[in-house]
C-alpha cells in the first residue's frame, strides 16, 4: 500500500513518514503542490493525504487536478483552516475526509484505513477487525481464524461496520443497504439484527463488541483487554 | 468658585432671564430719561411763552415809566399761585419794574442784564417755601422798551413726566413679562429639541460593547456646535476598533501558529512508547489541543458576524454530532443517547455553530458525568436541543457565571479550560436563541438551548 503525503512542514511529514511506515505503508513525500502533481502523475498511490497550507499554491488546486485527471485516489486533507467554508470546499473539491490540525495519529491513521477499507479501496476486499476477517468478494466470514455462517443480511450489517471500524455507523445507512439486498420485505427490525449479530460474535468468541448508540446508529469497537 | 450649572438648557434659560431683566430695566432708564427731556424742553417752551406773555404786559404809564398791567385772566392765574409760579422785569436800566415776589426780585436785581438769546437757570431752596425752580431769563422787546424778564416754575411739579410713565406702565410695559417668558419658554424649548440629537447619539453609545463595537454615534441632525464632538468620538471609537481588530487577529493568528508545533508533538509523542508518564503527557497534549482549538473558535466568532440566517435542522446536526462524539463517550466507559424528534426540525441559524455549540456541551456534560451512565441529547420539535448529563449538577450560586470565559467550577475534576459553555453562550446569543440550566430528575445537569423555528 502506498501512501502520497503532500506536506511542506518537513518535521511533521516525517513523522508522518516513519508512523504510517512502521503499520505498513509506503509512504513518498512531496512538499509542494508541484511534487505533488507530478508524483500523482507517475505512481498510482492507493490514498493521499494532502495539506491544504502549501508554498506554491493551495492545496485545493492539486485535488482539482488530480480529479481533473480522472484519478479516484482517496484523498484527505490535512488543514490548519478550520473555517467551515474551507472544508466545504474542499470536500466538494473532491476530497473524501478531512482533518484538521492538531490531529492525533490515531485518528489519522483510522481514518485512512477507513478509506482504503471503502469498496473498491486497496483494504476493501478483505476487512479485518479484531480476530475477524471478512472476504467481502467471496463472503467468507473467520473469527479467530474458524470460518463462521451468518445471515445475508447480517453479513451485510457487520460489513459496513467493519468498513467504519471504530467509527458510527448510522442506523439509516444500514436500512439502505438491507433494503437493497432483495426484493422480499425485512419483517425484522435493525435492532433484531444486531441483537442476533451481537449474540453469534459472542459465541464464536470474537473480540468485537457492538455498542448501540441509542437514536444514531452503532459503533463496531474492539473488547477491552 | 468652581459651581457651574452643568444644564445647558437651565443655564441659557437663566442667562437669558438675567439679560431681559437688565434689558427692561435699561428701557425704563430710558424711558424716564427721555420723558424727563421732553418734559423739560415742554416747561422750557412754557416759560419763554410766559416771558413773552409778561413783556407784552408792559407799557408806559404818565410819567414815561414803564409798568406791568396783566390782564385779569393772568393777574388772577399768578395771584392764585404766588409761590408756584414767580417772574421780575427789569428795564433797560435794570431797574426792577415788577416781581411777584419780594425774593425773586431782590435776586433778579443783582442779575446782570438779560441777554436776547434765553437763558434757562434752576434755583433750589429758594424762597419763603425753600422749593426749587426752574426758570429762564430773557431780554424781550416792550412796548416800554428792551426788558429783562424772569420767569420761573417751582418744580417737583412733574406731572407731565408722571403722566408719560404712567401711560407707559399701562399701554407698553406690560406686555414685557409675559413676552419674556414666552421668550423663555421658546429658548427652553428650542434648546431642547436642538438637543435631542445628542439624546439620541447618547443611546446609541450606550449600546456599543466589543460585540458591537461596529457601532457609530449618528451624525446626521445633531446641532453643528456638538458636531466636532460626535465626528471626534466616532473616529476615536474607528481607532478602538482597529486595535480590537488586530488584537483579535493576533489571538486568531497565534492560535493557528500554535497548532503546527502541538500537531508534531503530538504525532512525535503517538510515535513513543512508554509508561504511565507518557500517558499523562499524551493526555496533558490533548487538552492543549483542545484549548487551542477552543480558542480558534473564541476569536473566529469574534471577529466573524456569524451569518445566522440559513435554515437549520436541529435533529439532523444532533444526529451528526452525537455519532461524531460516540467514540468520546465510548472511551470514557460513558454511553450517549439521542432522543427526541426523529424528523427533521427546521429552525434559522448556522449549522457549523449550533453543532459546535451543541459539541461544547456535550463535551461538558461527559466530563462532568460518572463512568457507566449516560448523557442523553433530545431535540424538541419546537426548536429545542437538551443536553443532560448525571453528573454533581451546577448549583444555583454558580449558574450565573459558568457561561464567563475561563470560569471552571471549584473542585471539579474536570480540567478544560472554561471556555467551551462561554463559546456556547456566543453562539446562542449570534443566534437569538436561550439556553437555560436545569436540574436533571433525579441527578446532574441539563441544559436547554431553545432557538427561533424557522
Amino acid at each position: 500500500m502506498r501512501l502520497l503525503v503532500i506536506e511542506d512542514e518537513d518535521r511533521l511529514s516525517g513523522i508522518l513518514k516513519s508512523k504510517l511506515g512502521a503499520i505498513g505503508f509506503a509512504v513518498d513525500i512531496a512538499a509542494s503542490g508541484a511534487d505533488a502533481s507530478a508524483a500523482l502523475e507517475l505512481i498510482n498511490y492507493d490514498a493521499a493525504i494532502l495539506d491544504l497550507g502549501l508554498p506554491d499554491g493551495d492545496g485545493l488546486a492539486v485535488l482539482g487536478a488530480t480529479r481533473q485527471a480522472g484519478k479516484g485516489l482517496p484523498i484527505l486533507i490535512l488543514t490548519a483552516r478550520d473555517a467551515i467554508e474551507d472544508r466545504v470546499a474542499g470536500l466538494n473539491a473532491g476530497a473524501d475526509d478531512y482533518l484538521t490540525k492538531p490531529f492525533a495519529m490515531a485518528e489519522l491513521i483510522a481514518r485512512i484505513k477507513a478509506l482504503l477499507r471503502r469498496p473498491g479501496g486497496v483494504l476493501g476486499m478483505t476487512l479485518d477487525a479484531g480476530n475477524v476477517r471478512l472476504d467481502t468478494v467471496g463472503r467468507e466470514l473467520t473469527i479467530a481464524g474458524i470460518p463462521a455462517r451468518l445471515s445475508r443480511r447480517e453479513l451485510t450489517i457487520l460489513e459496513q461496520m467493519m468498513r467504519r471500524f471504530g467509527r458510527i455507523v448510522p442506523k439509516a445507512v444500514l436500512e439502505e443497504k438491507l433494503y437493497g439486498i432483495d426484493e422480499e420485505p425485512d419483517s425484522n427490525p435493525i435492532p433484531v439484527h444486531i441483537h442476533h449479530l451481537r449474540r453469534q460474535l459472542g459465541t464464536a468468541g470474537a473480540s468485537l463488541l457492538i455498542h448501540t448508540i441509542r437514536g444514531v446508529g452503532y459503533i463496531l469497537a474492539e473488547t477491552k483487554a | 468658585m468652581n459651581y457651574r450649572i452643568k444644564s445647558l438648557q437651565l443655564r441659557l434659560t437663566l442667562e437669558l432671564a438675567a439679560l431681559f431683566f437688565v434689558a427692561s430695566c435699561l428701557a425704563v432708564v430710558g424711558l424716564i430719561y427721555s420723558a424727563s427731556l421732553t418734559a423739560g424742553s415742554l416747561a422750557d417752551r412754557e416759560l419763554g411763552l410766559r416771558a413773552e406773555d409778561l413783556a407784552r404786559s408792559v407799557s408806559l404809564d404818565e410819567n414815561k415809566k414803564p409798568r406791568l398791567d396783566l390782564p385779569s385772566s393772568l393777574k388772577q392765574a399768578y395771584s392764585a399761585a404766588v409761590q408756584q409760579s414767580v417772574f421780575a422785569i427789569r428795564d433797560k436800566d435794570g431797574h426792577i419794574v415788577e416781581a411777584s415776589t419780594p425774593e425773586i426780585g431782590a435776586m433778579a436785581a443783582r442779575w446782570p442784564p438779560a441777554d436776547s438769546e434765553p437763558s434757562y437757570f434752576r434755583l433750589r431752596k429758594f424762597g419763603p417755601s425753600e422749593r426749587d425752580y426752574s426758570g429762564v431769563s430773557i431780554k424781550l422787546d416792550s412796548a416800554a422798551g428792551p426788558l429783562s424778564v424772569l420767569a420761573a416754575e417751582a418744580s417737583g411739579s412733574d406731572q407731565l413726566i408722571h403722566s408719560i410713565l404712567r401711560e407707559f406702565v399701562f399701554d407698553i410695559a406690560w406686555y414685557v413679562p409675559p413676552f419674556v417668558a414666552l421668550a423663555l419658554l421658546v429658548a427652553a424649548f428650542s434648546v431642547r429639541r436642538s438637543l435631542l440629537p445628542i439624546r439620541a447619539a447618547s443611546a446609541q453609545a450606550s449600546a456599543i460593547e466589543p460585540a458591537s463595537i461596529g457601532l457609530r454615534l449618528p451624525e446626521a441632525d445633531v446641532p453643528a456646535e456638538a458636531l466636532p464632538l460626535v465626528v471626534t468620538v466616532n473616529q476615536a471609537l474607528d481607532r478602538l476598533e482597529q486595535g480590537f481588530v488586530i488584537q483579535r487577529r493576533f489571538t486568531a493568528n497565534a492560535a493557528h501558529e500554535l497548532r503546527t508545533p502541538l500537531t508534531i508533538i503530538t504525532a512525535r509523542l503517538d510515535t513513543i512508547e512508554g509508561n504511565g508518564q507518557l500517558l499523562a503527557l499524551r493526555e496533558e497534549v490533548a487538552r492543549m489541543n483542545r484549548l487551542v482549538e477552543q480558542l480558534l473558535c473564541v476569536a473566529r466568532l469574534d471577529s466573524l458576524a456569524l451569518d445566522v440566517s440559513s435554515p437549520v435542522d436541529l435533529h439532523q446536526v444532533a444526529e451528526e454530532v452525537v455519532g461524531s462524539m460516540a467514540h468520546l463517550a465510548l472511551s470514557a466507559s460513558l454511553t450517549i443517547a439521542l432522543t427526541g424528534a426523529h424528523h427533521p426540525v427546521l429552525v434559522t441559524g448556522n449549522t457549523a455553530a449550533i453543532a459546535d455549540a451543541l459539541r461544547n456541551l456535550i463535551e461538558n456534560a461527559l466530563a462532568h458525568t460518572a463512568p457507566g451512565t449516560e448523557v442523553v441529547v433530545e431535540v424538541g420539535p419546537e426548536g429545542t436541543i437538551s443536553v443532560a448529563d448525571s453528573g454533581p449538577g451546577i448549583p444555583a450560586e454558580d449558574r450565573p457565571r459558568i457561561f464567563e470565559r475561563f470560569w471552571r467550577g471549584k473542585g471539579v475534576r474536570a480540567s478544560g479550560a472554561g471556555l467551551g459553555l462561554a463559546i456556547v453562550m456566543e453562539i446562542v446569543r449570534a443566534h437569538g436563541a436561550s439556553i437555560t440550566v436545569n436540574d436533571r430528575i433525579p441527578r446532574g445537569a441539563r441544559f436547554d438551548l431553545r432557538f427561533r423555528s424557522a
